[in-house]
């Protein structure tokens, strides 16, 4: 891409009497780059004067109400991204998704011709990785020279010859490009290992449509519905009906993207699977269920392919599936993209376009690529190494764990930076680099303080392989950096996005993913993945604890204020606390409650896909509550905490309650809520029921059990030890109770997948229904601290039975290798 | 030279372990100068699928699952190989200046492909101080073949063979620093050191001959498996044995059981098991040399 235009003259600064020109006052791209929005002599381009005049004809507090309607949709639906590094929440940053306003608008009659060239783009990929796993004829033929494949880690010889099969190698492609001052398109990079931000681009439309409906309509905005239409029937063709439902494999919630990955798979109706919900059987990948093995077909993989396979891939990966290669060899499963298209990002190829597009499609590219010399070459080298300060260098190849693992300290006794490091490559490994023309970014306007502000951006299209070819997605995701310097673009350093319009002549006709009444069958959701449930199980369990453990640090609290001394009932009070992992003694309580309420959090953070962003939000609010809470200097008012954190508990098992659907997922969870609750009750009520209990503990016994005002109401004022075990433990008609707990976990449990009546009963059923009859015929004289505690304890065998049943398969992975001498 | 093999590989758990997923490579290959008259692995307990097919490189791989639990699972090999390499002329090879020239441009993509062992792999990396290494000892006007023996030489010279002394996960860097480790890190510093000149470097796994000393038996299961360098020498003399670790090249002492880029892609043994905790394992070879027996007797 040329750098610059030769003209050093400023471009003129937009001065005209129109209402727009105010918004636009003071608007001035550098000199030399091309503005998207604004021409060479400062007048606004045709397909910007429609959003520019509706944007100047708005003041400024309605444009602020508009903005914030679009980033309030974001908070709502949860959308995040993380940083790597960052010290909150387990080392990793969790980041508001950061939208900017306004759109990048392209005109329709451009995006013709870009899309054709994206798509004679994707061919040329197509063929350049059926030949890098087929023939290998570039190579042979010397069109590539041997290292680009011989020395790139992206190219997989387990995998070595799947191209043979015939079928395209990948189907989901992105590419980046940046507009140069000459106002044409280059290609910086090609994605096809599993291209990121297509999620991201929808919710940035859905944002942006809140703040602008009435501009999406009147621009004809393409919408982006048909492309992921297209693309999930293009996914569910290539099931060939013995798989039960397209995977997406993610590499777990970790990792920076799985946001998208979970929303994408809600949106397109596709299962989120990680490497442990998978296993190789036979010549069939399988997802474990709770409901046993169930085939799989199709994966939209988004998970690097060196962690897809410990076993033949990277041995140390702990997030992959054993033997996955051998069932791809097998042709037991489609990839999408395959494993190795990796290859593809290989920044050296770009080096090699003319002749690879010669080889490959007997014809020039219709997109340039921006200017890449691979040092590899003693010419190229030699260029580079003159023209250096013109040039940015790069690796030449996608980057390992390795890369950065391995380069330690200890080789020569030196730490370096990344750039002396390729300086170092560009002198003793010149093949392992390459240079690239730097590039001058196109800026398009972006809101700053209430100003518009020129910003350079750069563009990702996506794209996806159908039976008929390579489809465009109308729009994409662009990034703007937070600065006026027209180097990278990237979010990791703070840049921002925003929605991109194509706009078109014709009204579009609604799409939308949830298909039309015809055919309709009800269909019940299948089960879900072991994991998934464990989580389900665990996140029930955890929310259940967060709300025993504040009751108990609310009652401990509300003692001390009205005066009591540390007595025998709250030296009780403090070891149960100190059993489920709050200190009250020694440590501040709140922190106690804030791991347990963080617990909660992350469990509901590994399975965002299977309730509503709503809940999740509502416990992410909750740990921003106590953590803002504890930042403050002064003691906080611990019973007035307790009881927003109470509050907003309960509207998390409302929501699940009230929104979620009632089938196998929903009863894990509720599962895991009554096991806890009954195993803590009665852990509790053993400690305070003793022969002689402590001063205080029967009332303590009520209040923890929320089951004051109806013991008021069914017996007198005055507390017996009978009645409130009576309320507390037996009382099947207390929500409460203990017994409550065990029948509506054992109704639970015999809805579960394999519990069907009639057969042999699991051990967790004959377990759960023992203790139900316990219960049931219990006889108050019988209810002493040893029955108390063993019901504690069967309860905690139900919890164990109930796992080794249903999440057994997730698994504890370890690799083993043999050493020799 | 014949000889009978026998590879002993065992692994006790502390707790049962299940759906435990292996890759063996273990089968001595059929190669110019090798030729394999049996061979047989018996895996304990008995495998609920088990296949046999070739990796990129050509080794024979044995993929595993053994799906109930279990607290050991063994390997046993035994095969029987014929050994008659022809001796190179070391003297008749490019210059390591031309080799690396050779090499580089070579587009031979198959595996044996001079191309797939120019570039770092995953546990043989080049590094600055292996090539400053290499570059003092090796002159890229001398014949390659004889470059690389002298190379060999040195190593076993400088490097302490010191069992223990590393892991099967320690970087090269560090056994190189220290100037010691098995026979892993003499030839995964080799391979570095080689790359790092321009020289196409090949990990090789399989057994080594190891002679009795004087007036005593032979110790039964004292050794390993050994590790050491295949060396592309241009492409007349194509690829050729050396062991850095005991500075020779590879006769009739050798059988070849895998050849890749570095230990990883040979492994004789790779697994994924769902368990906790560590294991204990066992590790054991006899070479027993036969034609050499029925010559004597």
């Amino acid at each position: 891409m040329p750098r610059s235009s030769t003209a050093d003259a400023p471009t003129p600064s937009v001065h005209d009497e129109r209402p727009s020109a105010g918004l636009l006052r003071g608007y001035r791209p550098p000199a030399g780059v091309f503005d998207e929005a604004v021409d060479d002599m400062g007048g606004v381009r045709p397909h910007y004067r429609p959003l520019i005049a509706a944007l100047a004809a708005m003041d400024e507090p309605e444009r602020e109400r508009r903005f914030s309607s679009a980033a309030q949709y974001l908070r709502e639906a949860g959308v995040y991204y993380r940083v790597y590094g960052g010290p909150e929440r387990g080392g990793e940053d969790v980041r508001a998704w950061p939208l900017a306003q306004p759109p990048l608008i392209i005109a329709q009659q451009e995006w013709t011709e870009l899309a054709a060239g994206l798509a004679q783009r994707a061919l040329l990929l197509e063929r350049l990785i059926a030949d890098l796993y087929g023939e290998r004829r570039l190579l042979t033929d010397g069109v590539l020279p041997p290292a680009l494949l011989g020395r790139n880690p992206e190219f997989l010889r387990p995998l070595a010859n799947q191209a043979a099969s015939g079928s395209p190698l990948i189907r989901f492609i992105a590419v980046d490009l940046g507009r140069g001052p000459d106002g044409r398109w280059w290609v910086l990079g090609d994605r096809a290992q599993a291209p990121s931000g297509a999620g991201f681009a929808l919710e940035n439309r859905v944002a942006t449509a809140r703040a602008f409906p009435e501009l999406i309509r009147d621009l004809k905005v393409q919408r982006l519905a048909r492309f992921f239409q297209k693309f999930r029937e293009t996914l569910n063709a290539l099931d060939d009906g013995r798989g039960a439902r397209v995977g997406v494999l993610s590499p777990g919630p970790h990792n920076e993207t799985y946001f998208e990955h979970a929303y994408l798979a809600r949106y397109l109706g596709f299962l989120l699977l990680e490497g442990g919900d998978l296993a190789v059987h036979g010549s069939s990948v399988v997802v474990r269920t709770v409901d046993g093995a169930k085939p799989i077909r199709v994966l939209w993989r988004r998970l690097d392919a060196d962690f897809a396979d410990p076993l033949e891939l990277h041995p140390r990966s702990r997030i992959g599936t054993p033997g996955l290669a051998r069932a791809v060899r097998d042709g037991a499963v489609e990839m999408v993209n395959a494993l190795g298209s990796g290859i593809l990002e290989t920044r050296a190829l770009l080096a090699f376009q003319p002749a690879l597009a010669q080889a490959l499609l007997g014809e020039e590219l219709r997109l340039p690529t921006v200017a890449t010399w691979w040092c590899g070459q003693e010419a190229e080298r030699d260029y580079v190494k003159t023209h250096l300060e013109r040039l940015s260098i790069a690796r030449a190849f996608p980057q390992t764990v390795e890369d950065e693992e391995h380069r330690r300290p200890l080789d020569l006794g030196m730490r370096r930076t990344p750039s002396e490091r390729l300086l170092d490559d560009l002198a003793n490994d010149p093949g392992n680099v390459v240079a690239q023309e730097l590039v001058g970014l196109s800026t398009a306007p972006m809101f700053s303080e209430g100003r518009l502000e020129p910003r350079p951006v750069t563009l990702r299209v996506y794209l996806a392989r159908h039976a008929d070819g390579w489809s465009v997605m109308p729009g994409g995701f662009a990034r703007v950096s937070s600065s006026t310097d027209p180097l990278a673009v990237t979010m990791q350093s703070g840049g921002r996005s925003v929605d991109v319009w194509v706009t078109s002549d014709r009204p579009e006709r609604p799409v939308s993913l949830l298909g039309t009444a015809q055919g309709f069958a009800r269909r019940l959701p299948s089960a879900p993945p072991a994991r998934a449930a464990d989580n389900l199980f665990w996140l029930g369990r955890y929310v259940e604890r967060a709300e025993a453990a504040t009751r108990l640090v609310r009652l401990h609290a509300a003692r001390l204020a009205e005066g009591e001394r540390r007595g025998p009932l709250e030296a009780e009070v403090a070891e149960l606390l100190a059993g489920i992992g709050v200190e009250v003694a020694l440590g501040d309580p709140a922190e106690g409650l804030l791991r347990r309420v963080r617990a909660a959090f992350e469990t509901a953070s590994r399975i965002r896909d299977r309730f509503s962003p709503d809940g999740w939000r509502v416990l992410g609010d909750l740990v921003d509550l106590m953590e803002r809470r504890l930042a403050q200097d002064e003691p906080e008012d611990l019973p007035g905490l307790a009881s927003e954190v109470l509050i907003r508990l309960s509207g998390f098992t409302g929501l699940v309650r009230e929104n979620m659907y009632q089938f196998t997922g929903w009863r894990f969870l509720q599962a895991g809520r009554l096991l806890e609750r009954g195993q803590l009750t009665a852990r509790i009520a053993a400690a305070l029921t003793r022969d002689e209990p402590p001063e205080g503990a029967l009332e303590a016994l009520l209040e923890f059990a929320d089951s004051r005002i109806t013991y008021r109401r069914r017996y007198s004022v005055t507390l017996s030890r009978e009645t409130v075990v009576d309320l507390t433990v037996l009382d099947p008609l207390n929500p409460r109770s203990i017994a409550f707990q065990v029948n509506g976990f054992k109704t639970l449990l015999d809805e579960l997948p394999g519990m069907r009546r009639g057969e042999t009963p699991a051990d967790v059923v004959r377990r759960a229904a023992r203790l139900q009859v316990r219960l049931a015929t219990g006889d108050l004289t019988e209810v002493n601290e040893l029955f108390l505690q063993r019901v504690a304890t069967d309860l905690g065998d139900i919890s164990d039975l109930l796992a080794q049943q249903f999440f057994s398969a997730a698994p504890g992975v370890q690799t083993e290798r043999s050493e020799s001498e | 030279m014949i000889y009978d093999l026998s590879l002993n590989i065992a692994y006790d758990y502390p707790a049962a372990v299940k759906e435990a997923r292996h890759v063996l490579r273990v089968r001595p290959r059929e190669l110019e100068g090798q030729s394999v008259r049996s061979t047989r692995v018996t895996v304990t307990p008995q495998p609920d699928e088990a296949w046999r097919e070739l990796d990129f490189f050509g080794n024979a791989l044995d993929q595993l699952l053994i799906l109930p639990g279990h607290d050991a699972f063994s390997v046993a090999m035994q095969a029987r190989v014929e050994v008659r390499r022809a001796l190179p002329d070391l003297e008749a090879t490019p210059t390591v200046a031309e080799l690396a020239a050779a090499a580089a441009t070579a587009r031979d993509c198959g595996p044996a492909g001079p191309m797939h062992f120019l570039g770092d792999s995953r546990m043989a990396r080049k590094s600055e101080a292996v090539t400053a290494y290499a570059r003092d000892l090796i002159d890229p006007a001398s014949p390659a073949g004889e470059a690389v023996l002298a190379f060999a030489c040195s190593m076993k010279a400088d490097f302490q063979f010191a069992p223990g002394a590393t892991t099967v996960d320690t970087p090269l860097e560090e056994a190189f620093a220290r100037r010691e480790g098995v026979c892993q890190d003499f030839a995964h510093v080799m391979i570095a050191a080689l790359r790092g000149v321009g020289v196409p470097a090949a990990y090789v796994s399989g057994f080594l001959r190891t002679s009795p000393p004087p007036g005593r038996p032979r110790l039964q299961g004292a050794d390993a498996m050994h590790a050491w360098v295949d060396v592309w020498l241009g492409p007349d003399l194509g690829w050729r044995g050396f062991d850095p670790t005991n500075g020779v090249t590879v006769l009739d002492d050798h059988v070849v059981v895998a050849v890749g880029r570095d230990y990883s892609d040979v492994a004789p043994i790779d697994g994924v098991v769902l368990t906790a905790g560590s294991q204990k394992t066992s590790h054991s070879v006899d070479v027993i040399p036969v034609g050499e027996l029925a010559s004597e007797a």
